[in-house]
């Protein structure tokens, strides 16, 4: 239960860290960049949407789909099998996604936004856990 | 309070709000185990729904706090709702801690008050 719990609490982080850039982009302001203070840059840039949708939003459905999907797994509803199948591969396609706008931001926008990398960070720490989790 | 300590503070008691509704959901009845036995018999539901209840009513606050959503309003009810936990279970070595989420809630209610403008 560990696991999920550490996954499920990260998953959080991320939720109430999109939903800021949301609120953010939908008033139009700019996010505070405590670190980098290149946010406006790589927020406004060609990349900060896959066609037409923007990250913050894929980012938001991404972490509510795993934090639900562990919750299930603590509550035991059944179908382990499958939400544990469910929930690694959700990490792993969210995991390489960040390393790709990881790259975008080091070597084509050439800017770091501090939400971006914490909530790339918050995934790949989910990706080390269940990796952990695995091969305990 | 500063903005950051307050969305720490605020982002911290979401997620415990949310755990604890998560972990009631999956053994209700257990904790309703932590139910002085005149505050079970007060209950006009069986003990399970009122704690399934209760779990409803913790993700529901998680959220609230969570995506910043009338905070002030889930801080409060977050605040009522350990008050009532705290006297219907008795300060034991474990409920001790929700001191600590009570601080927590009034913290975020004083500081997220809908302010009248004049």
């Amino acid at each position: 239960m560990t696991t999920f719990a550490l996954i499920f609490t990260l998953s959080a982080i991320g939720i109430s860290e999109t939903v800021y850039l949301i609120k953010m982009r939908l008033a139009a302001e700019e996010p505070v960049c405590p670190i980098g203070g290149g946010c406006e840059a790589v927020l406004g840039s060609a990349y900060s949407k896959i066609f037409f949708v923007p990250n913050d939003i894929l980012g938001l459905l991404a972490y509510i789909a795993i934090s639900v999907i562990s919750a299930l797994l603590v509550i035991e509803v059944g179908a382990e099998n499958f939400l544990s199948l469910a929930l690694k591969i959700l990490v792993a396609l969210a995991s390489l996604a960040s390393l790709f706008f990881t790259y975008l931001q080091w070597r084509v926008v050439r800017a770091w936004c501090f939400w971006c990398l914490m909530s790339a960070f918050t995934i790949w720490l989910q990706g080390i856990i269940i990796l952990i989790s695995v091969a305990i | 309070m500063s903005k950051t300590s307050f969305h720490i503070l605020r982002v911290g008691l979401a997620i415990t709000f949310l755990w604890i509704g998560v972990l009631i959901l999956k053994q209700p009845e257990a904790w309703g185990g932590y139910l002085q036995p005149w505050a079970a018999g007060l209950l006009p539901v069986p003990i399970e729904q009122a704690m399934l209840g209760t779990a409803i009513l913790d993700i529901v606050i998680g959220v609230m706090l969570l995506v910043g959503w009338l905070t002030w309003l889930a801080a409060l009810v977050a605040g009522v709702h350990i008050l009532i936990v705290l006297a219907v279970s008795g300060i034991t070595d474990i409920t001790v801690r929700d001191i600590g989420l009570l601080a927590g809630a009034i913290a975020i209610l004083a500081d997220s008050w809908p302010k009248k403008n004049y």
